[in-house]
């Protein structure tokens, strides 16, 4: 089998899966006693019906795409980090903290609190990544631990240090303008964060596929021994992908916050972007350019359940079960992968170690 | 004394119960090399399906079977995808966990958003003659409900079989050394599938405690992270049962605390003294076990400053405001240290989240 058609089947099974998790979904609806290709319409015109919709689902799609590229630049290093709520949280909450605390003009102020962002997530990482690399502590358990410290953490912020200043609700003060995102599309969520996200996809794929760093976590990935006999510094790099990825959550989190509908930052400002970047990143099998549509779908589905509810009657919960058949149905669909893969790597090196992590 | 009463211990039990249920069949999973991540979905599903067991049959022990059967089918879907597909844990876990959120919640909407709030019969604790009358620990320890007692008994059951029986030898080599236990004879995937039901059922147990067994009502999303907790009490444990339930009345003790400490104006004086009673307690232990001087240098420098802040604090008695938000951080952070090798040591199964695959040399 070549490239292409091993390229081709990925794109096929992930259309599949989704495909199937729609088509569940559509089952469910009809099920339960209600209309589904109302529902349909409904979700239609929810994500894409007015200038207003596009926007907003365009909007949802930032922090999805961002996210899903941490997931892919740490998983080409074989880590997984599952982190992401956390990362968006305390990157979210240092942006917060400079857009607040100092007084700059405009794009200064947004450049620094975008920094602090990405600083923020990336050192929330690097605690896990810390203890990775020094006390041999898994990342999965660790970052999964960190997500919740990170919650409590903003939800004493909002009611602590960061408070507004009424002390009536719980959440931060308005951010100024001077560090906020400029509308891309006026009187619309949509903010110019969205070209920066899609730069971003650009930025990962060349730093994957056309850096020698990108080759470096791509070799420690594929194979860790490998890469330490060829002098690859694989700990290093493997603590760089992480705070990558962990960098890129925050600039998720510090655009929640910059950009988009929110004006202050309040509890759970992640409102779980964080698996469900996941969710788009492994839809995605893995490549930076597959984020995209992928995040699209998952946007759109987030953005048209509110008008679904409101018009067909149907809990928005159903997003919730269309995401998670989504991840079974990608994760169990992969041994059809695995499977032409292994064919693959015996038919052209017999017993040698598995071909670089392109995809999952 | 102070926070510290029969009340707070009651609460604490109370707390407890479900973190030690979905801890310990998370252990007996973990064990076997399956990290259940889908806890809180196998503990959210046993919350909602024995609730509606109970509003059909009005019979809760059919209700708590009904939660147990529901762990048990999401454990099954994950024992598929994970043990004999070989689909990566954590991915399925996370999947499972949005599923079962949305299954749950769903399917409450459904049945129970036209009527008002369904509040339904829960079982009465039963006392034990005689010790349920001792002073103190009586009434919070032997005045409770069945699945109370029950969630105790598990704790020694899974003791039992993972040391004393040939299953829980099988269990703990698929664990450590699959590819040992297969040349052994064992199934390493029949294992880790037993495994994995084994904790869908308690965590669906754990749910039906939260639900049906105390208070007889559900809320979308209940379990509120409490599988997660379970998680890190796995882990605080150092993965062996008597520290896994330790962890999980450690968590629940806090967890009462900070309950009660809620309505105080300022910390009071005497959590500062078991602070710094707890701390020397745990140095304690830590020296008398003797791990390496690295570490044990590290653990008395931390465990000592804690007793003395701890001390400082209790004469000083500052009038601090409760932050119960930094406060629930602590079973996170203390998991997290454990693992770090800064509070006792821990040895996590070697081939955890590693799915097995025969002629793989992992």
């Amino acid at each position: 089998m070549n490239r292409v058609s091993s390229a081709l089947l990925a794109i096929a099974v992930s259309f599949g899966s989704a495909a199937l998790a729609l088509a569940v979904s559509y089952g469910i609806i009809a099920a339960t006693g209600g209309d589904p290709n109302e529902a349909a319409r409904a979700l239609w015109d929810g994500a894409f019906g007015s200038r207003a919709q596009v926007a907003g689902t365009l909007s949802e799609l930032i922090p999805l795409v961002l996210v899903a590229l941490g997931w892919i630049v740490a998983f080409s290093a074989r880590r997984i980090n599952i982190g992401f709520e956390g990362q968006i949280l305390v990157g979210g909450a240092c942006a917060t903290w400079v857009a607040l605390k100092l007084s700059l003009p405009h794009p200064l102020h947004l450049g620094l609190a975008t920094a602090a962002g990405v600083l923020g997530g990336a050192a929330w990482v690097g605690i896990a990544a810390w203890l990775w690399a020094k006390r041999s502590v898994n990342e999965i358990i660790s970052t999964l631990m960190l997500n919740f410290v990170a919650i409590q953490l903003i939800s004493w912020l909002v009611r602590g240090p960061l408070q507004e200043e009424t002390r009536g609700f719980p959440r931060s003060a308005a951010i100024p303008e001077s560090a906020r995102w400029p509308k891309l599309l006026v009187a619309t969520p949509l903010a110019w964060d969205l070209i920066l996200a899609l730069a971003m996809v650009v930025a990962m794929w060349f730093l994957l596929r056309r850096t020698s760093f990108g080759f470096a976590i791509r070799l420690t990935g594929a194979n860790e021994v490998a890469a330490r006999h060829a002098g690859i510094a694989t700990t290093a790099v493997t603590v760089g992908a992480l705070l990558i990825s962990g960098g890129l959550a925050g600039l998720a989190g510090a655009s929640l916050l910059l950009g988009g509908e929110s004006t202050s930052m309040t509890d759970n400002f992640s409102a779980g972007f964080g698996f469900t970047g996941i969710v788009v990143a492994l839809l995605a099998r893995g490549s930076p350019w597959g984020v995209v549509p992928a995040a699209l779908l998952f946007a759109a589905l987030r953005q048209g359940g509110g008008l679904v509810e409101a018009r067909a009657g149907i809990s928005s919960a159903l997003v919730l079960i269309t995401q998670g058949l989504v991840i079974v149905f990608v994760a169990g669909s992969q041994f059809l992968l695995d499977r032409q893969r292994a064919v693959r790597v015996d038919a052209t090196t017999p017993g040698s170690g598995a071909p670089l992590p392109s995809g999952i | 004394m102070g926070p510290f009463d029969t009340a707070w211990l009651a609460s604490m039990v109370l707390l407890s119960v479900p973190l030690l249920l979905a801890a310990t069949g998370e252990l007996i999973s973990e064990r076997g090399g399956v990290l259940n991540i889908g806890l809180e979905g196998m503990m959210l599903s046993g919350a909602f399906f024995s609730f509606l067991g109970v509003y059909l049959w009005h019979n809760v022990p059919l209700g708590v079977l009904t939660g147990m059967g529901a762990g048990v089918v999401v454990a099954l879907i994950m024992a598929l995808l994970c043990v004999r597909l070989r689909s990566d844990q954590i991915v399925v876990g996370v999947g499972l966990n949005l599923l079962a959120l949305g299954v749950t919640t769903f399917t409450f909407r459904e049945i129970f958003a036209t009527q008002a709030e369904v509040r339904l019969d829960y079982p009465q604790p039963i006392a034990i003659p005689g010790l349920s009358e001792l002073p103190v620990v009586g009434r919070p320890l032997f005045q409770q409900t069945l699945l109370g007692y029950l969630s105790f008994v598990a704790v020694g059951a899974a003791w039992f079989v993972l040391y004393r029986t040939s299953f829980g030898l099988s269990l703990r080599a698929a664990g450590e050394s699959p590819a040992a236990a297969d040349t052994a004879g064992a199934s390493v995937n029949r294992i880790r599938t037993i495994g994995t039901c084994v904790a869908g059922a308690l965590a669906g147990a754990a749910g039906a405690y939260l639900s049906v067994g105390r208070l007889g009502i559900f809320n979308e999303g209940m379990t509120g992270g409490r599988g997660f907790l379970a998680l890190a009490a796995v882990i605080f444990g150092g993965w062996r049962p008597l520290g896994v339930m330790a962890a999980a009345l450690v968590f629940g003790a806090a967890d009462a605390l900070q309950l009660r400490l809620q309505s105080y104006e300022s910390i009071p004086r005497e959590v500062w003294l078991v602070m710094a009673m707890v701390a020397a307690a745990a140095l304690v232990v830590a020296r008398l076990r003797r791990g390496d001087r690295d570490t044990s240098v590290a653990v008395t420098i931390v465990g000592g400053a804690v007793v003395a802040v701890g001390v400082a604090l209790f004469v000083i008695g500052p009038e601090w405001h409760f932050p119960p938000q930094l406060w629930l951080t602590m079973p996170y952070v203390l998991a997290l240290l454990a693992l770090g090798g800064l509070v006792g040591r821990v040895h996590m199964p070697s081939a955890l989240a590693t799915p097995y695959r025969r002629g793989e040399d992992t």
